[in-house]
């Protein structure tokens, strides 16, 4: 019984951040993710050209982000568009 | 006052800098500074933060890239190879990527950043300033003898550390707010708790390190700073240029020391004309000196008859810097 009246709950708290939660989570990681590159820019700036400062500590930051650099790169590099402030 | 009294009135004042223009002796009086201070017992460590340090000379010994090493008992002198450093130091950050990542081979776009970055003119200076914090932390000394770079690089030197602190500072701040960001999300989520961010972690790291660094320079009551002059035009000009912009860097300045005097009991022997002169000139340049900088001119220090290389000349400058009561 119990377990039912869980799992009843856990919908509930599906639906509901369906309704609510999912866009401001959306939003929020959104921006994470936007501040990601930026904050890449600024640390990384050399890998585009573009030195914005010291590279003695922006390499200790460099493992950290190996992952994400590709990705930054073509954002950084794509062309943009009208549809872009729709997305 | 004098030097000595300086130094015996000011226990406290551990961190010691000569900073002058270059070829004027700062590391000259560095190194019989050091001397003095361990015949009085202390355990001393003169270090340079020049890429082209001349340590080595003056000791004549070969200590470049070799750690501290042991000159006399007490007295340790380093050579901060900075190449060296930033080799390791790159390596250090392959491995870490390799060891992350599970990776056989860096890949090449971040092999070519790693290469690019350190052939960056910034980076001997970076590298070197990030040694300093590690060396002076380490707390082993009774003294540090910071023989430091001609003066523009002296300044270059402390505005760096400036800008890299405020740079730390905001993405530090940029960090703080991605992470705030995520744990919102993560909250609507109902996710499990955050990895800690690892780049906050060091952005915090590095910010110790670089005000670590700074703040001895500008520290009124650990550290002493010097000027070393010379009596002639050009070098009084820069150097009151010099003591305006440390003083905009908050540089505790302790005192002026006068090199290369010629000795003026000359005068009243039978010397050359063209020596006669330069005694006059000199005259002249010592009492604008005493004018420029009254109450603040510690030592003035003979001409040599030669080199000050070794240690008996190293002994020999101590004493005319400090007076003979060692």
């Amino acid at each position: 019984m119990a377990t039912k009246k869980g799992k009843v709950l856990d919908t509930v708290k599906s639906i509901l951040y369906g309704m609510a939660g999912h866009d401001m989570a959306r939003f929020a990681l959104k921006t994470r993710g936007s501040m990601e590159h930026l904050f890449i820019l600024i640390t990384m700036g050399d890998l585009l050209g573009i030195p914005i400062l010291p590279p003695y500590y922006s390499l200790r930051l460099l493992p950290y982000v190996v992952p994400q650099i590709s990705t930054w790169k073509r954002r950084m590099l794509r062309e943009r568009d009208l549809t872009d402030a729709l997305a | 006052m004098s030097l000595a009294q300086i130094f015996q009135e000011h226990p406290e004042r551990r961190y010691i800098m000569f900073g002058g223009k270059g070829g004027l002796g700062k590391t000259t009086f560095s190194a019989a500074t050091a001397y003095w201070l361990a015949q009085q017992g202390y355990k001393v460590l003169v270090f340079s933060v020049d890429p082209q340090a001349s340590l080595s000379d003056i000791f004549q010994q070969d200590i470049f890239g070799k750690g501290a090493v042991e000159i006399v008992p007490n007295l340790y002198a380093q050579e901060i190879d900075a190449d060296r450093h930033i080799r390791e130091y790159q390596d250090t950050i392959r491995k870490k990527i390799l060891d992350m990542y599970g990776l056989e081979k860096v890949p090449d776009e971040i092999e070519d950043y790693i290469q690019a970055a350190a052939a960056e003119p910034a980076m001997e200076e970076s590298a070197i300033f990030d040694q300093v914090v590690d060396i002076v932390v380490g707390g082993e000394y009774d003294y540090y003898i910071y023989d430091l770079v001609p003066l523009g690089h002296a300044l270059y030197y402390l505005s760096m550390a400036s800008v890299y602190d405020q740079w730390i500072q905001k993405i530090t701040k940029l960090r703080e707010e991605m992470e705030d960001y995520a744990q919102v999300a993560a909250l609507m989520r109902r996710d499990e708790e955050l990895e800690e961010d690892k780049i906050l972690a060091e952005l915090q790291d590095i910010r110790y390190r670089i005000s670590t660094s700074s703040s001895i320079l500008t520290d009124r009551e650990k550290t002493a700073f010097f000027f070393v002059v010379v009596p002639e035009e050009m070098i009084l000009v820069d150097t009151q240029k010099a003591a305006g912009l440390f003083a905009k860097f908050q540089v505790p300045v302790s005192g002026y020391i006068v090199n290369r005097v010629i000795p003026p009991e000359l005068e009243h022997q039978d010397i050359p004309e063209y020596l006669r002169h330069r005694i006059q000139m000199q005259k002249k340049y010592l009492a604008e000196i005493d004018r420029l900088f009254s109450g603040a001119v510690l030592a003035r220090i003979p001409e040599f008859e030669r080199d000050v290389t070794g240690l008996d000349m190293i002994r020999k400058m101590a004493e005319a810097m400090f007076g003979g009561a060692a």
